[in-house]
């Protein structure tokens, strides 16, 4: 028998016998839906884990400057940071490291309460420098920003978020209104741009800045700085940078080997690889999964098929009596195991697709259908039919003509 | 159209002692003619329905079908040997579930290459008598209509011989005679016909008998009218 005419007749014969063929199905729709739906949507979790992190991070011609080895895990604020990033430093990084153009400081704090009215909330609050909106590339959606007179004079000015804007103020305008933090009268100076979700899930808008002089003289009493930011003067050469700021900071630090560093130097291109490599990872896991999910279908077909054989054995005998040689059987129970699993996995393909745009949906992720999982998914349903065809056609070749024809 | 030369079939047990099932046995069964082959069960008789249905080749001597020695084709070349030059009929009809009648008639066409006739497939349907059955499925037809089935499935390729293992035993016996009446008639049309049978009341209808006991031939004469006219002249 030709191959189109054994495909007609396979056809046939499965939908002769509808309930076990939609059980042999049922196996590699599973496994290919799992496998379609589980790389998409774990695709589009990478690709939308890269968009928070840009929107974190701001720029990527920077490189981050912590305090703490490389043990230290976690946003940096003053109640966790070792005291060892002096204002010094980050004058020393910005005039004697050339590949740096300029430096911006931070002082983090979280939970510190705000007061307006009869309304508080306790948001993170960040003493910052003037320049630090500008290295990070964040915009001031209302207002003004910070300035190097409000620095210099340790004004009590601050910008605040939007989550506190709408928190504090509600439909009021803010600009100028006064309000206290820690207790302490501060002045509305501007409104940060949102920036939405952070990698975590939580907002990046519940927070306010305010002068890093400001924060460290008047309002935490503090002098180190719990994150700078290096603006370089040429992207492409932020490894040589960090070489740079790290010898810098061991001579000022006083760290000669084998002593460990007491702060961190990365950038964000480095952090971001590390949590999609976290997420791809998960992924595999997932597909990993699915993958075994689909080579338990190939099993259900493959004891399926074996019934099959021998409930069969007559209908064999018969066609081998009438002239199918052994090959013809094997081809002809071949052919119908990989129909089976080529249209279990087109359904599960479909299912797959559905279900990812579904879960994308639902979490508000972009649509990400990733057409390799597909072509993958649908090539490993046929692999796996004829695989798992493989020894039940076998067994049916050597099915006995005339004792299957005689019992 | 048959010739059988000093053939034997030994199978191995599992555990590796050979078993004989045919130990020596020649005949000639010419075209036109129809044969029927008696043994009780273990005499063999399957052994040799095997090897003349080319579903099995034997240990030793030649089987040569229709001019052509046969004994050492592989599997494909038998498989189209049994496609051409044999048609099968069974005890038990084996005609194929939730299957239409004439789609049976037209299994062997299907590993003949080509198209399949199925207006040819009608026409032999039509000729067994079940012209008005061709579009019911199998199990609605009676068993005597399913033999009938089976007997146009066999001559679907217009084979030369045709073996018919108990084709009456699975019958009542006037269905069994119109079966028999049906295979009389096909040999009178010039078929050759292999009867394989332990009833001897089913190989009165043959012209020749051949009886097999221990894998050998016990006894190998005319039957039926042919006998009676051979015993008066004697």
């Amino acid at each position: 028998m030709n191959i189109s005419r054994t495909v007609g007749h396979a056809l046939r014969t499965l939908s002769r016998n509808r309930l076990r063929s939609f059980f042999m199905m049922l196996g590699v729709t599973i496994g290919v839906a799992s496998l379609t739906a589980l790389a998409s949507v774990g695709e589009a979790t990478q690709q939308e884990t890269m968009r928070r992190f840009k929107r974190m991070l701001g720029t990527f011609d920077i490189v981050i400057i912590n305090p703490g080895g490389s043990s230290t895990r976690g946003m940096p604020s003053l109640t966790t940071s070792p005291p060892v990033l002096k204002p010094g430093d980050a004058a020393a990084i910005a005039s004697e490291v050339a590949l740096v153009k300029q430096v911006a400081v931070m002082q983090f704090a979280f939970g510190i309460d705000v007061e307006y009215a009869d309304k508080s909330a306790s948001p993170s609050v960040m003493g910052v420098s003037p320049n630090w909106n500008e290295v990070r590339g964040e915009d001031i959606a209302l207002g003004e920003g910070i300035t190097a007179e409000d620095d210099e004079t340790t004004a009590r000015v601050a910008v605040i978020g939007e989550d506190l804007r709408r928190l504090l103020f509600g439909g009021e305008d803010p600009i100028g209104k006064q309000f206290r933090i820690s207790g302490v009268p501060f002045r509305v100076k501007g409104v940060l741009a949102s920036r939405g979700v952070g990698p975590g899930g939580a907002s990046m808008d519940n927070t306010l800045a305010i002068p890093v002089a400001t924060a460290s003289r008047r309002l935490f009493n503090r002098d180190y700085y719990t994150g700078m930011l290096a603006q370089l003067r040429d992207p492409e050469r932020s490894a040589e940078a960090i070489e740079d700021i790290k010898a810098l900071l061991r001579e000022r630090h006083g760290i000669v080997p084998p002593g460990e560093d007491d702060f961190t130097v990365t950038s964000p291109q480095a952090q971001i690889a590390r949590v999609t490599d976290i997420g791809s990872t998960l992924s595999r896991v997932m597909i990993g999964v699915a993958v075994i999910a689909t080579l338990i279908g190939g099993a259900v077909i493959m004891s399926l098929m074996l019934i099959a054989v021998s409930e069969r054995r007559r209908e064999i005998g018969v066609r081998r009596a009438v002239g199918a040689s052994q090959r013809d059987i094997m081809v002809q129970f071949l052919i119908e195991a990989a129909v089976i699993s080529f249209a279990g996995g087109l359904v599960g393909i479909v299912l797959g697709v559905g279900g990812t745009l579904v879960a994308t949906t639902l979490a508000k992720l972009p649509p990400a259908i990733r057409w390799s999982a597909i072509a993958g998914s649908a090539l490993m349903a046929i692999v796996v039919g004829l695989v798992c065809g493989l020894q039940p056609a076998w067994r049916a070749a050597n099915v006995a003509p005339i004792q299957a024809l005689r019992s | 159209m048959i010739e059988v030369d000093h053939i034997a079939r030994t199978y191995t047990r599992g555990d590796g002692t050979p078993v004989p099932a045919l130990k020596d046995i020649s005949f000639g069964i010419a075209k036109g003619e129809f044969v029927t082959i008696r043994g009780a069960s273990g005499s063999g008789k399957s052994s040799l329905l095997n090897i003349l249905g080319c579903l099995d080749t034997p240990t030793a001597g030649t089987y040569r079908l229709d001019g052509e020695d046969v004994s050492h084709h592989d599997d494909q070349r038998r498989s189209h040997v049994r496609n051409r030059k044999i048609g099968f009929v069974f005890q038990s009809f084996n005609l194929l579930p939730r299957t239409t009648a004439v789609e049976n008639v037209e299994i062997p066409a299907l590993y003949a290459g080509g198209h399949v006739d199925r207006g040819r497939a009608l026409a032999i349907l039509g000729r067994v008598g079940l012209g008005d059955r061709a579009d019911h499925y199998v199990t609605e037809l009676s068993g005597g209509e399913q033999q009938r089935v089976a007997i146009a499935r066999a001559l679907m390729n217009d084979p030369p011989l045709l073996l018919a293992d108990e084709p009456t035993g699975n019958l009542d016996s006037a269905a069994g005679e119109s079966v028999m009446a049906l295979l009389t008639e096909l040999h009178r049309e010039g078929r050759t016909i292999v009867l394989v049978t332990h009833d001897e009341g089913v190989a009165a209808h043959a012209k020749r008998e051949i009886l097999i006991r221990d894998g050998l031939i016990a006894s190998d004469r005319p039957q039926g009218r042919d006998a009676a006219t051979a015993r008066q002249s004697a």
